[in-house]
């Protein structure tokens, strides 16, 4: 799996591509928590080259969000691809997860304005 | 998307230590875990009726615990008693962590005890249902619930009845992708979910080598239904007398509710086969020694009715496992990343021949160990709760609104 990761006006951004699962969640949990000791945390994470996630995953992302919301963030997720969607669909966390098509809506999630960063 | 701005009075209906009910170690963990989690406000246990010279005990760690025992395995009044005590407390949300034998091993208060989802969700409450087996998938005649096609039909007909019922709940867990599926598809449910078993606990590392002596084998469960230890005794005494004299067997549990006398009269009938122990029930203190003391973990089944909790600690110890070519446990094994050896199920030579090939093969043994503690290791518990918890708030929420 492929690790990205960009920060723009307090916003953590992560690009995974992938399989994101068991053997690759380590450096995931590494970056989440360290993002999420900020205070608020703001995280993003781009799941549009992702076609796979295990439960491993999945706990990770779960993780990584309710520590957001504890400390007064969130983490979003966006561009969810159909393989993929459909594993959140079955656990039901695609409810708990506010997930956006867009890297823009995602980002006004966080109610600033959005700028496009390479 | 905002949390809940309150902390949960959560009611869990399940089996607990030392009620030795099915599930009382699921249940253990789960509560365990659930105590930890800053949302959680009290713990409602409304638990099995212990004898009187037993109780629960709850250490101080975690969110309050009060315990309600107020039902009994095979009691027809079941439901009565859990709505009466859901209704004087008054949680926030109700979780069953339970199978369709919870209540009762006769058809009438096993069928009478899954009403209370229904009748509790009835009478106000939010439902969520850790339901650990479907009927679809449990081989009835093998797992000792029906002794003829005919009936097996008739529970089987009986069984869709019941899952319809517990279907009623506002959500349905369960723990292989397969069930979803199947209940999706079959009953067009909507409100069923995949939630992992996960993992009792993350031990250290464990030591894959094994210490010198007597190589033993063991088999960790309640026996007398689908588990049957007749064939992996018989398979033991070959080994024994086939190049293995230092192998031992552990038997390890109690009987099933549903055959008490079993393990008794096991142990009669073979009471000239040496090396074999039965322990009866294993308290949780001892629970580590007796896998790390085992070279290979044996699951002796006819049939399956779930997710093997047996197999996710046997992972968790880095064992390696003997498993039946059957059903549910293969898939798991693919599914969650486990390994193991297989056997063709009621044929002891091939079980036989699966343990010989981990007791001669030390390398392909601690491979195997390996692998499975890493399995293991995929989600603990307390990650499973979590998502739990995620449900619960939403449940919540959308009732609020």
């Amino acid at each position: 799996m492929v690790m990205e990761e960009k920060k723009f006006e307090g916003i953590d951004v992560l690009t995974l591509e992938g399989r994101f699962d068991a053997h690759t969640v380590g450096a995931v949990n590494k970056w989440l928590d360290e993002v999420t000791s900020k205070l608020p945390p703001q995280v993003m994470v781009n799941m549009e080259a992702v076609h796979f996630v295990d439960s491993a995953g999945l706990a990770a992302l779960v993780r990584g969000m309710k520590r957001s919301r504890e400390l007064g963030g969130n983490l979003v997720l966006y561009r969810i691809q159909q393989p993929v969607r459909i594993i959140f669909e079955l656990t039901r966390l695609d409810k708990a997860f506010d997930i956006f098509d867009s890297e823009e809506s995602a980002t006004a999630s966080f109610a600033i304005p959005y700028v496009m960063v390479n | 998307m905002k949390s809940l701005n309150r902390k949960l009075r959560i009611a869990v209906i399940t089996t607990h230590p030392p009620s030795k009910g099915t599930l009382n170690e699921y249940g253990f963990h789960f509560v365990k875990a659930l105590r930890q989690k800053p949302e959680v406000e009290e713990l409602i246990l409304l638990l099995e009726e212990l004898p009187d010279e037993q109780s629960y005990d709850f250490d101080e760690s975690g969110a309050p615990v009060s315990v309600r025992q107020c039902w009994r395995f095979g009691d027809m009044t079941n439901t009565l008693r859990l709505v009466k005590a859901v209704r004087e407390t008054k949680p926030d949300v109700v979780l069953f962590n339970i199978q369709f034998a919870s209540f009762g091993s006769g058809k009438a208060a096993a069928a009478l005890g899954l009403t209370a989802p229904t009748l509790i969700k009835a009478a106000g409450y939010p439902t969520v249902v850790l339901l650990h087996n479907i009927m679809e998938t449990v081989d009835l005649n093998s797992a000792g619930f029906a002794d003829s096609r005919l009936m097996s039909t008739l529970i089987r007909v009986f069984g869709n009845i019941m899952t319809r019922l517990l279907l009623k709940a506002d959500l349905v867990a369960l723990t292989i992708p397969k069930y979803v599926e199947i209940l999706e598809h079959k009953y067009k449910a909507m409100n069923v979910i995949l939630a992992p078993h996960g993992t009792f606990e993350t031990p250290p590392m464990p030591n894959f080598e094994l210490q010198d002596g007597p190589s033993r084998i063991m088999t960790f469960g309640k026996f007398g239904t689908y588990k049957k230890v007749e064939g992996l005794i018989e398979a033991t005494d070959l080994l024994r007398k086939n190049g293995h004299p230092n192998v031992e067997l552990v038997v390890a549990g109690s009987d099933s509710p549903n055959t008490p006398g079993y393990l008794e009269n096991a142990a009669r009938v073979y009471k000239d086969v040496s090396g074999i122990t039965f322990t009866g029930y294993v308290p949780e203190e001892d629970v580590p020694g007796l896998f790390q003391d085992s070279a290979v973990v044996v699951f002796p089944y006819t049939s399956t009715t779930g997710s093997s909790g047996v197999l996710h600690q046997a992972g968790s110890y880095g064992k390696a496992v003997v498993l039946p070519d059957i059903g549910d446990l293969s898939e798991l094994i693919a599914e969650e990343g486990y390994t193991g050896e297989f056997f063709e199920p009621a044929n002891t030579d091939s079980l036989k021949e699966a343990i010989a090939r981990l007791l001669d093969d030390p390398e392909l043994r601690g491979q195997m160990g390996r692998q499975n503690y890493l399995a293991s290791c995929g989600l603990p518990i307390d990650d499973v709760v979590d998502w739990y918890l995620l449900h619960i708030e939403e449940l919540i929420k959308e009732r609020e609104v």
